[in-house]
């Protein structure tokens, strides 16, 4: 098992170039410290540095309105806007003619937690079930954002929205778990607070043929209620403190742990965003939780190894 | 009917604050109405409200074009566009700490009111730092500009559920509100910019799409990250002046040559401050505070012993410089000069050059060849080199006739002595300088069997222990009246001595050196008779003050004493009456300029600050001379895609040294125990390869490590060459790269 | 040429897929699938045909066929897909959407009574509930016509001042599962029909071009006046498709109507799909006891063919709009649209709308024997009226 390595941060990291004609270009239409414009560029940034191409397609999710209004648009890769839950389909279209012609490059779909774990799940279940061979990344950002900060399933417990006015009741839907158990080629999460573990992992699933799913946990200063500029502390303190597991699971039967938890506290995660009130949280629970979540995850990855 | 246009961004609460005013007029009794024009944008982005309110039911449901009043949210949205379609004479509310007369020239058909609803957010904590909420406040503006009561603003406010700070924001902002005189009318209307009737748009059947514009969000900024650079407290404590920081950047990228071209910039001696400097640079590590400070002394070392580089004078000039004393100083000041392309001429009253680095430190520590090395570079600069001419009173005036300028290094020459009472027993008692001299040269026998004893706490005393030790001494102890956390000694020197088997006493003062008289008449054992302290207080330098402990004597049996507590400068050189200040000439005792550099002018007694003194004394003397200021990379180099230099020190609580992980110091290798004690062999082996360099946390110093542009989340911070370049135009100002900045580079700046 | 007895469902699925063939040489061929009663067999002949360069993608929905389709249809793929009633409402959404993005996907309807409660026989209320999309309509009357139109169909959409779906509607059972003699093309003359397709706004990786993203009023506008503009081409362009059918298959698919003795008819019927042909018996039969009575067999619902109904009908004084299908709150569809086609045109026209065949309902030759007594009888148009309706209600204006 090998630690996120950020050592390098002191002496310079290597620098991932990014061209003019980047996946998203700047002055896009996307709130300031947003996640998933982190995931946007360094997802952009690994398929220049693997040399590959690609088209997205986008369901409703604050990455559809992106691109600005027609004819502008923030993308510099064909994009297309599918309807809510119909991302997974319309990208097996594509795959299908894609790999009917011999063509090279990766059809992405780009899905907020809305699309992904609610809406789009019969779509994306099938399509991991019929294992096409398509990309789908999910930038999760708890909260279907792009209509103002409303529940999802990937809301967790305790994060006021304006439909869980006094706190979600319920934790987060376990899409890892769910996306593994099809047996698919590759399921890992990603953060955008450890980029190297991000671009390796990106240039993983490039190689991988088949249905890939990636998990991106993608602050939302806006629905979050934090400061734009703590984005990635954020999600850094989301991985230290145990509360979102970086991993990798492969055929759905053999796992890898990417990070431990270094003993951060998860109350520093909760006090720093609005939308919880850390003195309503079991922190002890939770705690407790992410002990037994790694305790398994770390079970798991010693006796399946990857 | 009264219409009001909002202009706000994305996340200020524009439309709350339109309807924050419709329900108070609502609450009058009249017919109101509040909207926002709904588009894409999101936090940050310009956006627009507007409300309207009536007597008479309001069944108008169009757009505002033509508004009687106007409110900005916004600082950074001032400007002629949102007076668009204003009616003459109407209000214009702006979010500002200047007073109105300051925009009435921007808007001069119309009355114009200020607050700074800002600052009052803030005072509330309303909103984010960086996305102030500050409707409520604007709300209470907006009463006092209607001359609505200020109870109906805050009944509305009660009303929609807002309360605690958003209240007295309100009432703050209705107290605080300035507005300028009511202007001259103007014309009616200036013309609304009404949208157009639709036009046949491109169609994406035919390609449309493609390489399309952008938006410039770098408007929807209210703050601006900015390039500063601090100084790092390595470069800061530096005697030297090394650009300790830019050199490690270099070895960080195992570019030794690099690293030593930074090195020599200011210092002649890199591979042997490498090995014997104190390094002050490491005691003020910033990365103590994290897992241990970067083992700057060894890579300094590694620089100077694995650098190449290949020094040319930048010219040649006619002047001609003596240099008195061949000391650190002495040659520091003559290889500067000799860069800048004087004559110079080095007197040396010994046979070699070099001063305390050949006589006072043992080669064990620095090796003659080393020396001679980093010498050699010095002299193969063009410098000419007299040796065994000792400059006396007289002397010294015959080379300020000869010479265009005289500087005098000569150190320190008078050693401090120890009175120890009536017994002092002289032929026992020598001084450490001297000791280690005969040392060095060979010409000290072995102390098989003896007990040798040394007083002092310096790196001369662990200097002078440790070579006994190598002489075969039976004991070796050191006297040292101080406790050990107070000893001037490099720490690793007397971690190493210990090693040696040195024996330490602390907390000693000796008293008295004598003998116990026999019965057979034999003068018999000598004894140094010694007396526990203990510390009170601090003295004039700072330093805990040693006080006596009554009743505390004791003895140490020895054969040998050996001195080391300091030296102090000979200033007979000097005409009667001099003032000696380090980088002032002497002036009006003689025509030719003097100076005194090193520790003759300061006493720091570190190899370094002789170096730094050199230094400084040789861009003096270049400007007395020529009038020329030179920076010969004093401390360090600012970047040149730096927006604010702040010439302070950065200290840890200023880094994010979470942003990096723990990894121990690197320390070099080192001979073993039984070749130490026994031979004068370099314990040091130094470091194999470059690595530790990368523990630098290059504190307030941009080392590219380029954090700042893997996290923009808008890809528009960009390293062009080695400067890092900030697309204002679409930069939002979210901060990401200032908070994920490990060493508080980037900064926001308000615009 | 060789004619054999096989279902309208097989017809349609055979077309569908030698359409989807006829494109092996360009970018080939796919369509999302999901079965419904009573159009399975199409997509099950789909699947089971091998293609050259094609694919089928079973789904889990029908929200997901026409988004599979959608999909390869963006990537320049000749696309497809068949489904009826609930699974129509179901894929409602993508079916839009496929029409706003100008994809020219053929799906195959077999018009089925949307439920609850569950009713699996015909009725056009499926398909009539997408009427305000920008797809074309077109409507079967036999297996022929369900090969025929089918085929016909892609050329239309695919034709680039088009570039809108097609939607080829078919009666449930009684032509989906009825067996009748059909002439199915060969793949041959297929090929020749249809010629290669090249969207020419297909995703392609050097043109990064952002679809669907949002959208200004002014250019929504401009779009929807892009899409009203092909709408108005369709039947000039369909007229150019049929005579190449004509060329290429020696038969004529027909018209987007067909006007069956209405040269000097009085009275006219509108109709469609399989009750048109009811009708046209009785109209046999009753201009031989010298009643003037006509029938106008609708092909196309939308683009609604104003024009060639006001010309079938130049002479009617007395028009009677039968719909197999009911639209809550004002009657039939059919019967809204033929009365806005002549308002404003004709002032001494009398259009009435008669609701039979609900749910399937078997039309019969009496039925419309009804509807014409009743037509003649009228001095003016009044409600929809509700013709053989089994349980009379108080207060209704029903045929009896």
């Amino acid at each position: 098992m090998s630690a996120v390595t950020e050592g390098a941060l002191a002496a310079g990291f290597p620098s991932i170039p990014c061209s003019e004609e980047c996946l998203l270009r700047p002055g896009n239409t996307n709130c300031g410290g947003c996640g998933m414009s982190i995931g946007l560029t360094m997802l952009g940034r690994a398929l220049e540095e693997a040399g590959e191409a690609c088209m997205m397609a986008i369901p409703a999710c604050c990455g559809a309105v992106t691109a600005g209004a027609f004819p502008t648009t923030s993308y510099g890769v064909p994009v297309v806007n599918t309807t809510f839950a119909s991302s997974a389909a319309v990208a097996s279209g594509l795959a299908a003619i894609r790999d009917l012609n011999g063509e090279s490059g990766q059809v992405v779909c780009w899905a907020g937690d809305g699309g992904t774990y609610d809406i789009g799940m019969a779509t994306l279940s099938a399509a991991a079930e019929r294992d096409e061979d398509i990309l789908y990344i999910c930038y999760d950002n708890e909260i279907y954002g792009n209509t103002g900060g409303q529940r999802s399933s990937a809301t967790p417990a305790g994060a006021r929205t304006t439909t869980t006015p006094s706190g979600k009741r319920e934790g987060k839907k376990d899409i890892v778990g769910i996306m593994a158990a099809h047996g698919i080629p590759y399921t890992a999460t990603l953060s955008i607070a450890h980029p190297e573990d991000f671009r390796e992992k990106l240039l993983r699933a490039f190689g991988i043929r088949g249905m890939r799913f990636l998990l991106i946990h993608s602050p939302c200063p806006t629905g979050w209620k934090s400061e734009p500029g703590d984005s990635v502390a954020l999600v850094r303190l989301a991985v230290r403190s145990g509360l979102f597991p970086l991993l990798e699971v492969f055929d759905g039967e053999r796992w890898r742990l990417n990070a431990e938890p270094d003993g951060s506290d998860p109350a520093e995660y909760f006090r720093r965003q609005r939308r919880f009130r850390p003195d309503e949280l079991d922190l002890d629970a939770i705690r407790a939780a992410c002990r037994a979540r790694h305790e398994r995850l770390r079970t798991l990855a010693a006796t399946f190894p990857a | 009917m009264v219409e009001i246009r909002i202009h706000g961004r994305g996340g200020q609460g524009g439309v709350t604050l339109a309807k924050l005013v419709a329900t108070s007029r609502f609450l009058t009794g009249q017919s109101v109405q509040a909207f926002g024009l709904y588009a894409a944008e999101r936090s940050g982005a310009p956006v627009q409200a507007f409300c309207r309110f009536d007597d008479a039911p309001i069944t108008n449901r169009n757009l505002i074009y033509e508004p009687d009043h106007v409110v900005v949210l916004d600082p950074t949205l001032i400007g002629p566009g949102v007076s668009t379609g204003l009616k003459a004479g109407g209000w214009i509310l702006l979010n500002s700490g200047d007073s109105p007369e300051h925009f009435t020239g921007l808007f001069p058909h119309n009355r114009v009111a200020t607050v700074d609803a800002t600052a009052i957010a803030r005072e509330y904590g309303l909103g984010t730092r960086s996305v102030p909420i500050v409707n409520t406040a604007l709300a209470g503006a907006v009463a006092r500009m209607l001359s609505i009561a200020l109870e109906q603003m805050l009944a509305a406010l009660e009303h929609l559920g807002f309360g605690g700070g958003n209240v007295a924001a309100a009432s703050d902002a209705f107290e605080a509100m300035l507005a300028s005189d009511l202007p001259a009318r103007g014309p009616d209307g200036q013309g609304g910019a009404r949208v157009g009737p639709a036009v046949r748009a491109p169609s994406f059947l035919d390609g449309a799409g493609v390489d399309a514009p952008t938006i410039l969000t770098g408007e929807w900024a209210s703050e601006q990250p900015r390039r500063s650079q601090f100084v790092p407290p390595c470069n800061h404590v530096c005697p030297a002046g090394n650009d300790v920081q830019g050199f490690l950047h270099a070895l960080a990228d195992d570019r030794a040559d690099d690293a030593l071209e930074i090195l020599l910039r200011t210092s002649p001696f890199p591979a042997t401050c490498g090995r014997v400097c104190p390094a002050p640079c490491m005691a003020s590590c910033n990365r103590i505070q994290l897992d241990g400070e970067v083992n700057v002394r060894a890579l300094e070392r590694y620089a100077g012993d694995r650098g190449r580089v290949a020094l040319v004078p930048s010219g040649s000039r006619p002047e001609r410089v003596a240099v008195v004393g061949s000391g650190p100083a002495g040659l520091a000041a003559a290889y500067h000069l000799a860069l800048l392309g004087y004559g110079v001429i080095v007197y040396e009253g010994g046979s070699q050059l070099g001063g305390l680095l050949r006589s006072g430190i043992p080669q064990f520590r620095l090796p003659a060849d080393v020396l001679d090395r980093e010498i050699g570079r010095i002299l193969d600069l063009g410098v000419e080199v007299v040796t065994g001419v000792f400059v006396n009173r007289e002397r010294l005036l015959a080379l300020a006739r000869a010479h265009d300028t005289v500087l005098v290094a000569t150190g320190l020459q008078e050693m401090r002595a120890l009175r120890l009472g009536i017994g002092d027993d002289e032929e026992a008692v020598e001084q450490g300088i001297d000791f280690l001299d005969r040392v060095r040269s060979g010409a000290q026998e072995r102390l098989d069997g003896e007990d040798v004893v040394v007083v002092g706490g310096g790196n001369t005393a662990m200097d002078a222990a440790r070579s006994a030790m190598r002489l075969g001494a039976e004991s070796v102890r050191v006297v040292y009246r101080r406790a050990r956390e107070q000893m001037p000694a490099i720490r690793e020197e007397i971690d190493e001595a210990l090693e040696e088997g040195v024996v330490m006493d602390f907390l000693t003062q000796p008293v008295a050196i004598h003998r116990m008289a026999q019965a057979d008449g034999d003068l018999g054992e000598r004894h140094l008779l010694c007396r526990r302290m203990e510390l009170r207080g601090t003295d004039a330098s700072g330093r805990p003050s040693p006080m006596e402990v009554a009743g505390s004597d004791f003895s140490i049996p020895c054969q040998r004493v050996i001195l080391a507590l300091g030296q102090s400068p000979d200033l007979s050189v000097f005409p009667e009456g001099t003032e000696i200040r380090e980088g002032a000439a002497l002036i009006g005792l003689l025509e030719t300029p003097v100076f005194a550099v090193g520790d003759l002018a300061t006493s720091e007694g570190t190899v370094a600050a002789a170096i730094g003194s050199g230094r400084r004394a040789a861009l003096h003397i270049h400007q007395t001379l020529t009038g020329e200021v030179v920076e010969v990379g004093e401390r360090m180099r600012v970047r040149s895609d730096v927006d604010v230099w702040h010439d302070e020190v950065i200290r840890a609580e200023a880094l994010r040294l979470h942003l990096f992980e723990r990894a121990g110091t690197d320390v070099q290798g080192e001979i073993g125990l039984d070749r130490r004690v026994t031979t004068f062999d370099e314990v040091h082996s130094g470091l194999t390869d470059p690595r530790e360099a990368r523990r630098c946390l290059s504190c307030g110093v941009c080392n590219e490590c380029d954090l700042c542009v893997t996290y923009c989340p808008e890809g528009v911070l960009k390293r062009v060459g080695h400067d890092l370049v900030f697309d204002y135009a679409h930069c939002k100002g979210c901060g990401v790269c200032v908070t994920e900045c490990p060493r508080n580079v980037v900064f926001m700046s308000h615009l | 040429m060789a004619l054999e007895v096989v279902t309208g469902n097989h017809a349609a699925g055979y077309a569908l897929a030698v359409a989807g063939e006829a494109n092996r040489g360009a970018r080939g061929a796919a369509c999302g699938i999901y079965p419904i009663t009573p159009q399975t067999e199409i997509v099950e002949r789909v699947a089971g045909f091998p293609f050259t360069k094609g694919r089928v993608v079973p789904v889990e929905s029908e929200h997901s066929a026409m988004a599979v389709s959608m999909g390869a249809s963006l990537a320049g793929a000749r696309a497809f897909t068949a489904s009826s009633s609930n699974g129509l409402a179901y894929m409602v959404e993508n079916i839009m959407t496929a029409g706003f993005y100008r994809l020219p996907i053929v799906m195959v309807a077999v018009n089925r009574t949307l439920g609850p409660p569950w009713n699996i026989w015909a009725d056009q209320g499926d398909s009539l509930m997408l009427r305000d999309f920008p797809w074309v309509q077109l409507y079967c009357s036999d297996n022929q016509e369900v090969a025929d139109l089918t085929l016909l169909a892609f050329r239309l959409a695919e034709d680039r001042r088009i570039l809108l779906p097609v939607l080829v509607c078919m009666d449930a059972f009684i032509v989906s599962h009825t067996q009748a003699e059909t002439d199915l093309p060969e793949q041959e003359r297929v090929d020749r029909y249809l010629p290669e397709l090249e969207l020419p706004h297909r995703m392609r990786h050097d043109v990064p071009r952002t679809l669907g993203g949002l959208i200004w009023p002014d250019v929504t506008t401009s779009q929807r006046f892009d899409v009203d503009e092909a709408m108005r081409r369709v039947p000039a362009v369909y007229q150019e498709c049929r005579d190449a059918f004509r060329n290429v298959f020696g038969r004529d698919p027909g018209g987007v109507l067909e006007a069956f003795r209405t040269e000097d008819a009085e009275t006219v019927l509108v109709a469609s799909a399989t009750i048109a042909t009811t009708v046209r018996d009785v109209i046999e039969a009753r201009r031989a006891r010298g009643e003037r009575l006509g029938l106008v067999k609708m092909r196309m619902y939308r683009p609604f063919p104003e024009g060639e109904l006001h010309r079938a009908c130049a002479s009617a004084r007395r028009v009677g709009v039968l719909d197999r299908d009911y639209a809550a709150g004002i009657g039939g569809v059919w019967g809204q649209d033929v009365r806005a086609a002549f308002q404003g045109h004709r002032d001494d026209v009398l259009v009435q709308d008669y609701l039979l065949g609900i749910g399937g309902g078997d039309v019969t030759a009496e039925s419309i024997d009804r509807v014409l007594d009743d037509l003649r009888d009228r001095d003016r148009a009044g409600p929809a009226s509700w013709v053989d309706l089994a349980v009379g209600g108080a207060g209704r204006e029903e045929v009896a």
